[in-house]
């Protein structure tokens, strides 16, 4: 059975793209257009890994990181996050509050499968 | 007769202070005394960081009399929120050792307000943050869905509809490097960028840069060798971005090297600088480029006919390399080859550029 993702992501099209990656090569996902409904989608059904958007509209990525970090029950999920900005110091930010991996957009498919595969070693896919 | 010398000091726009050696303030200048609302009678004999309210100064002032041997004035950023007003100033803080014939001994403190310049720096990199986002977006999709495409995943493709999308793969990876480097070169045009310099290590720098390109040399078959000297003095530099410029000569040198080259990565000593340089046997550059070379926008055709980048590397590496004081050029035969050569200052103790 293939590892389950759950994708942080407002824009349709990228979600799209990265849905259809994931696919590919024998995920399983969901979706959750902000931050809320990514912590209640974790709630439901505790994901394997979690790909998190930074910016979004009425959330912060980084609030989310925090959540997710903070509560036991969630904190051992690898968040692997995703974003458009280019600065260090979200990075650091982003490393700094737990994240196991910093991906900047635009990014290949091979690249987020390699990540992947490096956060999710026993997964049957790819 | 006016007395000029004095006349112009009490119209300086800068604020100038006296300080002894523990600090006391012996003079300050008209534009002092209006800025942090004092007099000469009143500040007299304060300590310089007490009447100013900026405490940064009392350790800029304990390091600058620290080095004994220092000739030259050390500036740095100092922010303070200025008495009576309240209002958050910036300024550019500038001390110079004084030691006038009577036998004092202390310094000569000039403070720049560059309070607007600050703003305008951190409302252009809010700008420019935000115009990187908005083009990294869209970009995303496309490069995703294009790669999926043109390997074949989503569906067979016939030889044409490959040679589209390898077009189209990478003339998006044009885009993307050209979002990134306008957002580089624009940062470092504006002059906003501050050189934070410190004692950088030579072999770490060179090691730094030719590690993530490695891979890619041995995929093309070229031999990437590096030759630094056991002994190094360090430079003074910002390492991530001499980091950034090496990589960028490193990477240039790859793409117009055929296959069976070599790539030189050297660092020498001259007296007061490192040269670091790389050498490569690739195409050489054509002579109506060689002057124009640092330019933006240029780009000479690489021996696959492609043309990859956005012709900013370089650039961007001269402009960096030139607000460390250090100059960068080539040498280059058509046929031959190419040798990129820049250099940084060695770091002095007292930690001034060159």
């Amino acid at each position: 059975m293939g590892k389950n993702i759950l994708l942080v992501e407002d824009e349709k099209n990228i979600i799209l793209g990265v849905r259809t990656c994931l696919d590919a090569v024998g995920y399983e996902v969901e979706v959750a257009e902000n931050g809320e409904t990514a912590l209640e989608a974790v709630r439901r059904k505790k994901p394997d890994l979690i790909l998190l958007d930074l910016v979004m509209p009425k959330c912060d990525g980084f609030e989310v990181l925090e959540h997710l970090k903070s509560d036991p029950g969630t904190s051992d999920i690898p968040v692997v996050v995703l974003t458009a900005k280019a600065g260090e110091e979200d990075r650091e930010r982003a490393m700094g509050l737990g994240a196991a991996a910093y991906m900047t957009k635009p990014f290949r498919p091979q690249e987020l499968w390699d990540v992947l595969k490096k956060f999710l070693p026993d997964a049957d896919a790819q | 007769m006016e007395n000029w010398p004095e006349v112009a000091l009490q119209h300086l726009a800068d604020a100038l202070f006296i300080a002894d050696r523990s600090h006391k303030v012996a003079w300050l200048n008209r534009n002092a005394e209006e800025l942090f609302g004092t007099t000469l009678e009143e500040a007299r004999g304060k300590p310089l960081a007490e009447v100013t309210g900026i405490e940064q100064l009392s350790s800029l002032l304990d390091d600058h009399f620290e080095r004994e041997d220092h000739l030259e004035p050390l500036a740095e950023k100092a922010e303070a929120a200025i008495k009576p007003s309240g209002r958050r100033y910036y300024f550019k803080v500038t001390v110079s050792r004084l030691q006038a014939p009577g036998g004092f001994d202390g310094a000569l403190v000039q403070l720049t307000d560059i309070t607007r310049f600050h703003e305008m720096e951190k409302f252009k990199d809010d700008y420019i943050s935000i115009i990187s986002h908005e083009f990294r977006t869209p970009l995303t999709s496309i490069v995703l869905g294009v790669e999926m495409l043109r390997s074949g995943l989503l569906g067979e493709l016939n030889p044409r509809g490959r040679e589209i999308f390898d077009a189209i793969g990478e003339d998006c990876h044009r885009l993307t490097k050209l979002v990134d480097n306008l957002l580089e070169l624009s940062r470092i045009e504006s002059g906003t960028i501050y050189i934070q310099a410190e004692p950088v290590d030579a072999a770490d720098l060179v090691r730094e840069a030719v590690r993530p390109l490695r891979l890619q040399a041995e995929k093309k078959g070229i031999a990437l060798v590096t030759d630094i000297p056991a002994t190094l003095p360090p430079v003074a530099a910002d390492f991530n971005k001499a980091v950034w410029v090496l990589t960028n000569l490193i990477g240039n040198a790859l793409r117009y090297t055929e296959p069976g080259g070599t790539i030189t990565v050297q660092v020498r000593r001259g007296m007061r600088r490192l040269y670091f340089s790389v050498r490569d046997t690739g195409c050489g550059i054509p002579g109506e480029y060689r002057d124009r070379i640092f330019e933006k926008f240029i780009q000479v055709r690489d021996p696959e006919k492609r043309r990859g980048g956005a012709g900013l590397g370089l650039a961007i590496a001269k402009e960096i390399v030139t607000a460390h004081g250090g100059e960068i050029w080539v040498e280059s035969e058509v046929g031959k080859g190419s040798t990129f050569t820049f250099t940084f200052p060695i770091f002095r103790r007292e930690g001034t550029l060159g």
